[in-house]
């Protein structure tokens, strides 16, 4: 439109303050294994047609970040869930207004510093709530996450993980919930098992969820 | 049903590698080291589920994608720590400083990261597409899901603003003048 040499001018200065100017290329290796666990990711277990009925990543994601502006606006009553008809949820500290059912977990009460039994699909199937969900919010103490598929439990629409201050570096360390990542949880007594139980979605993983409650 | 595994495998093979660095840029441009990364991996996620969507030209396309999964990844963060978030926007992070120590004072163009960061965020940005990704109004258009004309309006405002803050911290600083006339 205008001034074509001062738009020049201006993009090269803003080019000369690129910070990623200096950043090396990834190594090869390791953008071949990033690419590798990308692909294996759908093609174990949970695909798009068994585990989330054809919705993309972004709906999650849209979805997650719904969940959050509904939980901060607290207007949710109107879609018409009906927090009657789930499970056993503690919403005591949910502020008014919300009807999503949460099923409330706690973090392992330092019991885990002795040793981790082998994850196995056995041990795996005598816990009394286990799914798959992706993470919306990470505050102090307070994890949410989103279900999108339940092994075992009564299905809620959230899940929150409380973690007392001092046990939050232990037990935040052994499983990091990290905002909008994709986790496998599992858990008896209200408490989360860690030791393996509950990590970060991975196809191994998953097949040992598939094993431990195939259906 | 999509495309049968292999195919979409090869498809996704031939593409990916192509976008793996352009994102590592964007997102290196835009957070911290360890944000990027996660961020990186869930995007080619999305690159991956979504393969059979991919357009022509990806890379617009996938930039978008990993524009809307680092909002999603710095909510958090935000939420947290508002301003450490503030400070490494302003201050990129340190992996990203100009590795050419020789001409670190030379290249630290303060003047400009302080107009820059007085735009407004949208405006920031477009100009970020713009000179760092190197986009056409076009593709910028893809990655904000905003019209060509729209972009292209907006960016030719964003420039205008950011000249003038420029010229305003110019004339502020009449020593830094030197500055302003070297040609890159």
């Amino acid at each position: 439109m205008t001034d074509v040499p001062d738009d020049a001018a201006l993009r090269a200065r803003l080019q000369a303050s690129d910070p990623a100017a200096s950043l090396p290329v990834a190594d090869p290796a390791r953008t071949a294994r990033l690419l590798e666990d990308v692909m294996s990711t759908e093609l174990t277990t949970e695909s798009r047609e068994s585990g989330t009925r054809g919705r993309s990543p972004l709906t999650w994601l849209v979805a997650a970040a719904a969940v959050l502006i509904i939980a901060g606006i607290g207007v949710f009553a109107a879609v018409g869930h009906d927090s009657g008809s789930g499970g056993a949820p503690t919403a005591g500290d949910q502020p008014s207004g919300s009807a999503d059912t949460v099923t409330e977990l706690a973090m392992p009460s330092g019991a885990i510093k002795g040793r981790c039994p082998v994850p196995t699909s056995e041990l795996l199937s005598s816990q009394t709530v286990a799914f798959d969900a992706t993470v919306v919010s990470v505050d102090a103490g307070v994890t949410t996450l989103e279900p999108t598929r339940w092994y075992a439990g009564e299905p809620t629409d959230l899940v929150r993980v409380q973690s007392p201050p001092e046990s939050l570096k232990y037990a935040v360390g052994a499983v990091d919930f990290r905002d909008g990542r994709r986790y496998l949880v599992s858990a008896t007594g209200g408490r989360l098992s860690v030791c393996g139980f509950t990590g970060p979605y991975s196809p191994d993983l998953a097949a040992l969820y598939q094993r431990a409650f195939g259906d | 049903m999509s495309a049968p595994v292999e195919s979409r495998r090869d498809h996704f093979e031939e593409v990916a590698p192509s976008l793996i660095e352009p994102l590592r840029r964007f997102l290196a441009r835009r957070t911290d080291p360890a944000t990027a990364e996660d961020v990186l991996a869930e995007t080619l996620l999305v690159c991956w589920r979504r393969v059979d969507d991919l357009p022509e030209q990806p890379l617009p396309w996938a930039y978008g994608v990993a524009r809307n999964c680092l909002r999603n990844a710095e909510r958090s963060v935000r939420r947290e720590q508002r301003l450490t978030a503030r400070i490494a926007t302003v201050d990129p992070p340190p992996v990203s400083t100009p590795a050419t120590d020789a001409s670190t004072d030379d290249a630290a163009d303060d003047e400009l990261a302080i107009a820059l960061a007085s735009l407004r965020p949208e405006d920031a940005e477009l100009l970020r597409l713009w000179a760092w990704e190197q986009l056409t109004p076009a593709d910028i258009a893809t990655v904000l899901g905003v019209t060509a004309n729209a972009a292209s309006i907006r960016l030719h405002r964003a420039r205008q603003r950011l000249r003038s803050r420029l010229r305003k911290s110019e004339a502020g600083s009449g020593h830094e003048g030197s500055r302003e006339r070297r040609q890159p």
